[in-house]
């Protein structure tokens, strides 16, 4: 390392010149898929650009629509609700898997791939499956209903269910990924701690409780940033599953925004949700990197 | 007296080493019960998914539906595969996700390279850029991403200025784009190249050798794992991609097997059977990989937290 800082000038320029050939071509695509569009669209978001009509320069108004538009406010509502639903289930039932499997026993393996097989599937493909589950006359989870004595319901055609009915099927989409990084984290714990608590006398339920969710914390923590993160941009599957509807009730920000922009061709407008998301989730963003490193460290 | 004692405590313990050694067993039992309930509840998706595929028309209708099907009909199948749609569809998932694989492969190992055994101005500025840009939400960018594509100069009729084509919209190279390289993809690579020693690259370098020639013959030979799980996930999300194909193209021959399976079931005469068909066959490919290289696989996953 140190030979190389005495190099002459021309060797230096050599390398620097060398480097940036090898980055050159990453850093353009990054440049013209994330850089550029997250600029462009704080830009957009103040204009009403919408290749109709000449694109005029709008000031905050768009934010200002935002602000009043009823069907925004109920699409925040409707994201913030499917978040909250499907963050929080989807890590107990993690964690619980994580826990069931963090030791040797037969057939361990098989387990963690079967719980781990919903998040390989394809967005399209499980929400196509999950049309066909909650068919309200001919599908299976009515079937079970009827099985069981109980009234068969509509599912993904009732305004009040519909959301539980998306919420659900994330859920089973999601928690291998949490019970992926629940085991990692696991595996970092180190054995003597719960030799001393067995030495102790504590039993499962209290280890459980007072060592193994204590340590895991700053996983739980970043492990619900990312699926903040990744359900406040939920678009597949209602895409697929309900196209926002019965009545609005499973619109969310990022199909309102694909709706906005490439429906009503309201590009401005869209951009102007569309940078509201982004800050948001950088927000979030931002503290689950901060939490990584601190895990790290 | 001490005799007695002592006898006392050892019936007490070999009661309570009976109780301990059936303890575990039952516990162990009770543990596979709820496993093994969990993973019927995980799969049955599944098991519905390919149950419905061999089920013949009228059966499809039946209430409540019948779990195992009365006869495996691989007529669905076969009305799947022999769709004029399917194989424009296959051919262009398959363009799609090999040439998002292999842009990935190129451009995020030389990218990791150089940010990882390189040094040159501006390495650390540009490394916090790669990690920042990590936390960038892809799926809140499709407005200005579609907008950047169609005016890529030169492209699709574009001037020099990007005005007045369609440019790189409803081409394969669109697709790709905005998938051509990941802030992962490029971070996971320069991790992998920053543990090999530095001892593998000295020789070669008091040789004269240049940095292309010692990425190319000495560390890249090396770095096979990280290549493995590079490839294995970039295939694997943009085989399962539907957002930017969605976007980016409006031409039925430009449709992908994802967007495929969506206009079926969405269409006027879709047939479960059959949708449960293409998604069966859409989902097997994945899943096969996955098991050859599930190990790679989820150590990436966990390193990455999540995919895309």
């Amino acid at each position: 390392m140190a030979s190389r800082s005495s190099a002459t000038a021309t060797g230096a320029f050599n390398q620097n010149l060398g480097a940036y050939l090898f980055l050159a071509p990453a850093l353009l695509i990054l440049f013209l898929s994330l850089l550029l569009p997250a600029v462009a669209t704080i830009g957009m978001s103040l204009t009403d650009v919408s290749f109709l009509r000449p694109t005029t320069f709008v000031g905050l108004d768009n934010y200002l629509r935002l602000l009043s538009d009823g069907r925004f406010q109920q699409a925040v509502g409707n994201t913030t609700y499917y978040t909250l639903g499907v963050t929080l289930p989807t890590m107990v039932l993690g964690l619980l898997a994580a826990v069931a499997l963090n030791r040797r026993f037969p057939f361990r393996i098989a387990f963690r791939t079967i719980f781990y097989l919903p998040v390989l599937t394809s967005l399209i493909a499980a929400a196509v499956v999950w049309v066909y589950l909650y068919e309200p006359y001919s599908g299976p989870m009515n079937g079970f209903l009827v099985s069981l004595g109980l009234p068969p319901q509509p599912w993904l055609q009732s305004p009040d269910l519909a959301m539980t009915a998306l919420i659900i099927m994330a859920v089973w989409r999601d928690f291998g990924t949490a019970m992926i990084i629940y085991l990692a984290g696991l595996q970092d714990i180190p054995e003597e701690i719960y030799e001393a608590a067995r030495l102790d006398g504590a039993g499962r339920l209290a280890i459980l409780r007072r060592i193994t969710v204590p340590m895991l914390s700053s996983v739980t923590f970043y492990l619900m940033i990312i699926l903040i993160v990744q359900s406040f941009q939920v678009f597949g599957a209602i895409y697929v599953m309900t196209g926002g509807g019965p009545l609005g009730s499973t619109e969310t920000i990022v199909f309102q925004m694909y709706q906005t922009a490439f429906g009503y061709t309201e590009f401005g407008y869209a951009a102007a949700m569309s940078t509201v998301l982004f800050f948001v989730i950088l927000l979030f963003s931002i503290v689950g990197t901060k939490i990584m490193r601190r895990g790290e460290a | 007296m001490s005799v007695a004692m002592s006898d006392s405590i050892q019936t007490k313990g070999s009661i309570g080493a009976t109780v301990q050694a059936a303890r575990p067993v039952i516990e162990a039992l009770v543990g596979y019960g709820l496993l093994l309930f969990a993973a019927f509840a995980t799969m049955a998706p599944f098991l519905w998914m390919v149950s419905t595929s061999f089920k013949a028309d009228p059966e499809v209708f039946q209430f409540p539906p019948s779990f195992v099907p009365q006869g495996l009909v691989w007529q669905n199948y076969l009305d799947v595969i022999y769709a004029p749609d399917t194989g424009r569809q296959l051919v262009n998932s398959l363009i799609f996700a090999l040439g998002s694989t292999l842009s990935n492969l190129v451009f995020c190992s030389l990218a990791g390279f150089a940010l990882a055994r390189m040094q040159f101005r501006g390495k650390t500025f540009i490394f916090a850029l790669v990690v920042g840009l990590l936390m960038v939400p892809a799926q809140s960018q499709i407005v200005p991403v579609f907008l950047i594509v169609q005016r890529i100069p030169f492209a699709g009729g574009n001037d020099w200025m990007g005005n007045g084509g369609t440019g790189l919209l409803n081409t394969y190279w669109g697709m790709i784009l905005p998938t051509a390289a990941t802030p992962f993809g490029i971070f996971l690579m320069r991790q992998f190249f920053s543990r090999i020693p530095i001892e593998y690259e000295e020789s070669a370098r008091l040789d004269g050798a240049r940095p292309f020639t010692i990425f190319w013959r000495i560390i890249l030979p090396l770095a096979r794992p990280a290549m493995a799980v590079l490839g294995v996930l970039s295939f694997q999300s943009a085989w399962n991609e539907f957002i930017w194909p969605l976007i980016l193209t409006n031409s039925r021959d430009m449709a992908t097997l994802q967007i495929g399976l969506q206009l079926i079931q969405s269409g006027p005469d879709a047939r479960w059977n059959v949708v449960m068909a293409m998604a069966t066959l859409i989902t097997v490919p994945i899943i096969v990989v996955f098991l050859f290289a599930q190990r790679y696989v989820i150590d990436g996953a966990v390193t990455s937290g999540v995919k895309g």
